[in-house]
């Protein structure tokens, strides 16, 4: 899917968050979106979502305005902290991924995913007795459950272990590989081990600046 | 004691409606009140019980003006006032977003000022309590076949949208990338949320209607280990506080909705304390093995 967001600015009341910024992204990249907390990156997720509503500026997706888009099952979404998830309610992981599998397409493929993501023996637990990382794995299958174009993911890794970050970091790589596009949130430089293409920053004085990665012919890493 | 219990319970009629519709409202109550519970709306029931009482208030009014509508029964003008008090709400939640208990709160005023101002209009303050407290005891068999046509509401709901209201109400914001049209589902629950708590305000009566939807489900997520079990446990202990509390009601000549929400209570502390100790049980031993 092509992502065009054009001369896009936000705020929250009079508190300007974001302000003029333009980018495009093309099917199947990698757009890491770096800066301190508090710079603005879950606010330009949430209008990139239709979380937010976008009133100056635009966001197209394949051409079709946001306001007037209506196929969000094309996109898999983990926000920040599972925030507005009610993961105090006794649920086990089939439960949730059950009553998520809503359309055709997804019934029945939250088997498979659990599978290829290695947690399908922890399918009857409660799903606030997980680690952070189990955790996390399930809400990546909940995402994946329309097979999305694009996998948006905020600030992923901040309760999860080194060792689980690594795995997690080979699960999206693996993902984009097979031509979804991502888009992952993060305020670390943790990211080196990522293919990403992009580098979108943002910083507190509300300017922005977009790197594009020289991938090098051959050196694919392993 | 309990013999009596039990043979007036299948000689005389108006008991046997009442276990009758204490078994369906059994289930029932804690079937919404788990969403509500999930959705944080604890103060939901009340508040539509609220507004609910603006109708009969209103209907009782207009009675005494020689105006009838809907037959001169005031459920109806109530079902009719508790699904605009629920669609207030849901209105009001859209607008004070990070405040949504909020909304709550004004329709909650709205509806304890129009029925103070209505009921006393229609000079029948008198019945309030009938309404504040409710009694299964007193139900018609007119009244026995909406609670059973609402229950059949609700498992419909539930058979058909089952997914869909699970998914909301675990999580608005997310729900919408599952292919499903969130705001539609919520006023879908809103409205028939509405329409139970309307059917059960001369059951429980305003000030307990919330009672039955929420405790039961308050000690099940004590020990359900998932939502399903969870479920199960709520209706068990909903069922066993309405056979006793009709019980209690009948040897002790209690108020049945309040000796029924009494047993509730009950329940809920017992699982607490019995959850403390086992716990605490279960410390002790993984210390020795320390
Ligand atoms: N719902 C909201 N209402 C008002 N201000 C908000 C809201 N959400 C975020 N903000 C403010 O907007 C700024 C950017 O927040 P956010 O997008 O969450 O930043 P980041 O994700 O980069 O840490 C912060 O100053 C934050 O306090
Ligand atoms: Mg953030």
């Amino acid at each position: 899917m092509l992502i065009d967001i054009r001369n896009l600015s936000f705020a929250y009341g009079h508190r300007t968050v974001i302000s003029g910024l333009s980018h495009t992204i093309n099917p199947g990249d990698f757009l890491v979106v770096k800066g301190k907390n508090g710079t603005g990156k879950s606010t330009l997720i949430k209008c990139l979502l239709g979380i937010n509503s976008v009133k100056n500026g635009m966001i197209f997706f394949n051409g079709v305005d946001i306001n007037y888009y209506r196929q969000w099952t094309k996109f898999g979404y983990i926000s920040q902290d599972l925030d507005g998830f009610n993961y105090e309610y006794p649920l086990t992981v089939e439960e949730l991924l059950k009553f998520s599998s809503v359309t055709k397409k997804s019934e029945q493929s939250y088997l498979r995913l659990l599978d290829n993501m290695g947690i399908l023996e922890i399918i009857n637990q409660n799903i606030n007795s997980l680690s952070g990382g189990q955790l996390q794995r399930v809400f990546i299958v909940r995402a994946m459950l329309d097979n999305p174009e694009v996998l948006i993911l905020d600030e992923p890794t901040a309760s999860i272990d080194r060792q689980n970050t690594e795995f997690f970091y080979n699960t999206i790589n693996e993902l984009n590989k097979k031509g979804i596009t991502v888009i992952l949130i993060t305020h670390t430089d943790a990211f080196e081990h990522m293919n990403y293409t992009h580098v979108l920053n943002m910083a507190l004085d509300l300017t922005t600046s977009i790197e594009t990665r020289q991938v090098e012919e051959g050196s694919e890493s392993s | 004691m309990m013999l009596s219990f039990l043979q007036d319970l299948f000689q005389q009629d108006f008991m046997l409606r009442a276990l009758i519709a204490g078994i369906i409202i059994g289930v029932m109550a804690p079937t919404i009140g788990s969403i509500v519970v999930i959705r944080r709306l604890s103060f939901i029931a009340d508040t539509l019980g609220h507004f609910s009482l603006v109708g009969i208030a209103v209907s009782l009014y207009l009675s005494t003006l020689g105006i009838s509508i809907f037959f001169e029964t005031p459920l109806y003008l109530g079902l009719t006032f508790s699904v605009i008090g629920g669609l207030l709400i849901e209105l009001f939640r859209r607008a004070y977003k990070n405040y949504k208990e909020i909304s709550m709160v004004i329709v909650i005023s709205i509806g304890s000022t129009l029925s103070a101002i209505f009921f006393s209009l229609a000079k029948k303050t008198g019945s309030l309590y009938q309404y504040l407290f409710g009694s299964i005891l007193t139900i018609t068999n007119f009244h026995l076949l909406l609670i059973a046509l609402t229950a059949i509401l609700v498992l419909l709901m539930f058979l058909i949208f089952g997914k869909q209201i699970l998914s909301v109400s675990f999580d608005e914001t997310t729900s919408k990338f599952l292919g499903i049209n969130v705001g539609l589902f919520q006023i879908i629950f809103m409205i028939i949320l509405s329409v139970v708590v309307s059917v059960l305000l001369d059951v429980a009566g305003v000030l307990l209607i919330s009672s039955m939807m929420i405790i039961p489900v308050a000690a099940g997520m004590r020990i359900g280990w998932s939502f399903r079990s969870t479920w199960i446990i709520s209706v068990v202990f909903s069922e066993l506080s309405i056979f006793f509390g009709l019980w209690a009601s009948h040897a002790f000549e209690l108020p049945s909705g309040a000796a029924i929400v009494a047993v509730n209570v009950l329940i809920l502390l017992t699982v607490a304390i019995v959850k403390r100790i086992v716990i605490r049980r279960q410390m002790v031993k993984m210390d020795k093995l320390k």
